[in-house]
């Protein structure tokens, strides 16, 4: 018998309420470890953007397309490394619920920016230098079950073809993945040439473009630089970085940073009064049995550590088996959800946020009790009985 | 019987002072748990309310045939002269076409909430624009002038974005313009646009005469058969033709539903950790007054009496919990504006609203907590043994 | 003989609100090693407080406990408690057991405190329940046991730690005739055979004639009653 036999069986004394205890524990660090992940994946854009990545967009909306001449003249301004441009193409796969996140981009630059796009030498050559390809992120091939070789139509709801027509056709020379696991491979490119010659309307014009800087430190003076270009243009653009780009895109939807810290602030609001309250509860059942350990010389500091750990203690087992659940759930809908939110698990960092919770729990619900525990008065407990 | 559970449940009712704290805490977490299920709700049938009150089902909306939203259409100014032309339509005083082709192009506002740039439509519309929307009124100044770079504002714009103002300038994108107006469309989608001269956006943006969409009043609901069969017959219109209410009914669908999804499992997951605390609460009620419930017994009276009476405190804690979460909820998220991207790929002003359904459905999601966390505690107080009565302790 | 306890010019106040309670005052008293001492009085007499003040878990409000040249009365919580560990051993009117904890468990909550090993520490908690009879009893939790039992488990943790002294408050109030006089037998026992200088307070004479020296304590005074 040691210390921690005696915490264990102070804890699992009334067994029903140690288990409804570490149930609700469980269910607050399940929300969280099940939230922060979707967190973690939702705010992805953010956390993966290159620091020397910018977009730079039409100044009125990023919706607004651009000349094609801009290309050129952006890759003549000092500090940019690599430029590469992109349009909407609106894609479905042969009903238009089966949407394709497509981009029509220049091929070579375009995996220059974006090097986290990883495939074999050959595919890549392939997709290079074939005008059909169409270059499909993994996650997306499996979604429809595409393999390499395969030849698909695609149809855009938004742009046409000289004759008419809506569908394009495409050869799928090559699949790429993401570098990390995290980076997004729910999305397939092509050839711009291939899209502007057999466009019906709107041709030579392009969408945004992507800008590497050499250096992350010259961000600013190349935004200045680019946006100069432009200025008193009947287009003229807004270059941001790309972290802000996607935050700003993120912040259109909502503020959903404070729905979610709202939701687990309730949860953990919860489980504090819950967990708080009881741990109060059953330190005064054991006034008794606290006075006699410090009878028989049991030191004050000592008993304050043991009832603290025990509600430490509690707050692991709970927050563990909660946050271990929550791994699980996340591993299961990360297939189900890989074309909605690509990259689903659960980082390193909400477990390490989740164990810091869990040692914070254990220790605001135990001070009050291990401190009434040790300024426990032998005399005063033993006479109330 | 009935006197001998009501005194039973008296007795355990004036006992909560004893365990007020775990009480207490019982009832702000099924509080918190009613709160948060309440608050996507309101969230979600905000955004639906919004989007359902717009369109009427005598309005119809056309778009080229498989662009799915606005944004992605395009019509020319020859397809609308063949949509005036149409059966169906109904006409005005004069014997015109009450028809509207309408362009609309995404521009930045500044989201006072966050100071970040969000998108809104800046709708091109003509004369017509206004009667083919219910409920219609300038609220504030005047309509724009045609051909000039007046602008007619949503109301939820200007509460949600920033320098909307009546007679502020504005520069949008490359492009001055004027704040002449604010209009309301009673709570409607369209309340979160901008409007503009049609002629003006389609030379600033270089459109031609080419348009997005075309809105066209009905004679009769019934009337949209005859316009689809004409418009299939008629080989120089490829289009897709709804009615509104289907239009923006599909368009709320996928929004709120997500919202509802999110919702109602976190909320019942919450209901399940606040279950743990209620039964505990229940459980230690029974257990501090073993003695009491044993002498009651010991007197005659019945076992079942004393359940009820512990199932009765808990249903009270429950539904207290539940009614301060809801009053939380209304109090607090009532008619609180926000906006959200939607699916026209613009900013949706929505206003939160607790409906009297939800509450109602918080209400019972409490009472199921509080009779599932008393349930084995009241089983337990029917089964507390006589001899417990001569407990120490 | 030695001297165990030497207690000078002792007094205990309490303050109860505004009503200042004298237990007793001035008192002045001897315990010598090896003394079986067992104290009567009526309630509110001061019994129990003069165990507590013996057993350093009360301080006198002023006067000199001193236990083998250590003032008792002066120690730190800290040390009082270590203090406590090695020199006393507690036996309750109700035992006192940790209920979750079995008997054998119970008797080694003491041994914890020290640095002995696990082995040793099972030899001598085995011991100290072969000593009250009771070491077949070992792995029963307190519910299982009885009155008499429970009192045996609370004297085998009172000497595991062999201690010099045992304070013994009401040992046997909570138990029958029959069994009383097994557990007073048992401290008779520990007294002779172990040499335990046990301090008892009692209402029972007949407990106290178990004792070699009996105490009277009245209004704060000792009235030396008898000795066997």
């Amino acid at each position: 018998m040691n210390d921690l036999t005696l915490i264990r069986k102070n804890l699992f004394r009334k067994k029903l309420r140690a288990i409804l205890l570490t149930f609700s524990i469980m269910i607050a660090f399940l929300i969280f470890g099940a939230l922060g992940a979707f967190y973690n994946v939702w705010t992805a854009g953010v956390d993966l953007a290159a620091a020397n990545r910018l977009i730079t967009v039409n100044r009125i909306n990023f919706t607004q397309d651009m000349p094609i001449a801009y290309y050129s003249r952006v890759q003549s301004v000092q500090g940019v490394e690599n430029v590469s441009h992109a349009n909407w193409f609106g894609g479905y796969y042969q009903d238009p619920r089966n949407f394709v996140q497509t981009f029509a981009v220049e091929p070579e630059t375009w995996l220059s920016v974006y090097p986290e796009m990883v495939m074999p030498d050959d595919q890549r050559a392939a997709f290079i230098t074939d005008r059909t390809c169409l270059l499909v992120g993994a996650d997306l091939a499996a979604q429809f079950e595409w393999s390499l070789g395969d030849r698909i139509p695609l149809n855009s709801n938004i742009w046409q073809q000289n004759d008419g027509s809506s569908d394009w056709d495409f050869n799928i020379c090559a699949i790429f993945d993401g570098a990390e696991e995290t980076a997004p491979s729910n999305y397939a490119v092509f050839h711009y040439e291939y899209y502007n010659e057999s466009l019906a309307f709107n041709r030579d014009r392009i969408g945004w473009m992507v800008v590497t800087t050499t250096g992350s430190d010259i961000n600013d003076a190349v935004i200045r630089e680019v946006d100069a270009l432009f200025a008193n243009s009947s287009a003229e653009t807004e270059t941001t970085t790309e972290a802000a780009f996607n935050k700003a895109f993120l912040e259109q939807v909502g503020n959903i940073a404070m729905i979610l810290l709202s939701v687990i602030g309730a949860a953990f609001a919860t489980i504090l009064m819950i967990v708080g309250t009881t741990m109060i509860m059953a330190i005064n059942e054991r006034t008794k049995e606290i006075a006699v350990m410090k009878t028989l010389g049991f030191p004050s500091p000592r008993i304050f550590r043991m009832v603290l750990a025990e509600s430490v203690l509690l707050s692991f087992v709970g927050g563990l088996v909660g946050l271990g659940l929550a791994t699980l759930i996340v591993n299961g809908a990360a297939g189900a959800l890989a074309g909605f939110l690509p990259g689903l698990s659960m980082p390193m960092d909400v477990v390490g946020i989740a164990l810091g919770l869990m040692l914070a729990l254990g220790l605001i619900t135990g001070v009050g009790p291990a401190l009434a525990a040790q300024r426990l008065s032998i005399i005063d407990a033993f006479n109330k009985h | 019987m009935f006197s001998q559970t009501l005194a039973v449940t008296m007795i355990n009712l004036r006992s909560i002072p004893q365990r007020w704290a775990l009480s207490l805490a019982t009832v702000f977490s099924i509080a918190l748990v009613v709160a948060v299920l309440l608050g996507f709700l309101a969230m979600a049938n905000g955004f639906r309310a919004t989007l359902s009150s717009t369109g009427s089902d005598d309005v119809a909306i056309m778009l080229r045939g498989g662009s799915q939203a606005e944004l992605n259409s395009g019509l020319s100014l020859d397809q609308q002269r063949l949509i005036e032309e149409a059966p169906g339509i109904a006409r005005d005083a004069e014997g015109e076409a009450i028809v509207s082709g309408e362009l609309y192009v995404i521009v930045d506002g500044i989201k006072r909430s966050s100071q970040t740039e969000a998108n809104l439509p800046l709708r091109g519309v003509g004369a017509a624009a206004p009667s083919l929307r219910d409920n219609f009124s300038i609220v504030e100044g005047r309509m724009f002038e045609v051909g000039s770079n007046e602008l007619l504002v949503g109301q939820s714009v200007q509460r949600e974005f920033e320098g909307f103002d009546l007679g502020q300038s504005i520069r949008l994108g490359t492009n001055e313009w004027v704040v002449v107006g604010t209009f309301s469309t009673g709570g409607s989608v369209f309340e979160s646009e901008i409007w503009a001269d049609l002629g003006t956006i389609q030379n600033l943006y270089q459109r031609g005469t080419s348009i997005q969409s075309i809105r066209a009043q009905l004679s009769s609901p019934e009337a949209i058969e005859e316009l689809r069969t004409y418009a299939e017959n008629e080989p120089r219109l490829n289009l897709d033709i709804n009615n509104e209410v289907e239009y923006f009914a599909e368009q709320a669908g996928g929004t709120s539903d997500l919202i509802m999804f999110l919702g109602w499992p976190l909320a019942i997951a919450m209901a399940v950790g606040a279950l743990a605390g209620a039964w505990n609460t229940m459980y230690s009620s029974v257990d501090t007054r073993m003695k009491e419930i044993a002498t009651l017994r010991a007197i005659g009276f019945s076992g079942s009496s004393a359940a009820i009476g512990t199932m009765v405190e808990s249903l009270l804690l429950a539904a207290l919990g539940g009614l301060v979460g809801a009053l939380a909820v209304y109090l607090v998220f009532d008619g609180i504006s926000a906006s959200t991207l939607g699916s026209g790929f613009t900013q949706v002003v929505f206003s939160f609203a607790v409906t009297s359904d939800a509450v109602f459905g918080g209400i019972i999601l409490a009472l199921i907590v509080g009779f599932l966390g008393g349930f084995v505690p009241a089983l337990r107080a029917a089964r507390v043994p006589l001899l417990a009565v001569h407990r120490s302790s | 003989m030695t001297a165990l306890y030497t207690l000078t010019d002792l007094s205990k106040r309490y303050t109860r609100g505004k009503e200042s309670i004298t237990i007793f005052e001035q008192l002045d008293m001897t315990i010598d090693q090896g003394d079986f001492i067992s104290i009567m009085g009526p309630s509110g007499s001061g019994k129990t407080t003069l165990l507590n003040l013996l057993g350093g878990i009360d301080r006198p409000s002023s006067g000199a406990v001193d236990c083998e040249g250590t003032r008792v009365d002066k120690l730190s919580e800290g040390k009082l408690a270590k203090w406590r560990s090695q020199h006393v051993g507690f036996i309750f009117q109700f035992y006192n057991l940790m209920p979750t904890l079995s008997a054998a468990q119970n008797v080694e909550l003491p041994l914890l405190l020290t640095n002995l090993s696990g082995k040793e520490r099972k030899r001598r908690v085995e011991t100290a329940l072969d000593i009250v009879g009771i070491l077949d009893r070992k792995g029963h939790r307190p519910a299982q046991l009885s009155g008499g039992q429970q009192q045996r488990v609370g004297i085998a943790r009172a000497i595991v730690a062999d201690p010099k002294v045992l304070l013994c408050d009401e040992p046997t109030g909570d138990l029958d005739r029959n069994t009383a006089d097994e557990v007073l037998e048992t401290l008779q026992l520990l007294n002779r055979e172990l040499n335990k200088t046990i301090v008892m307070v009692t209402h029972d004479p007949a407990a106290a004639g178990y004792a070699s020296r009996q105490l009277n304590l009245d209004k704060g005074r000792f009235v030396e009653t008898g000795a066997a």
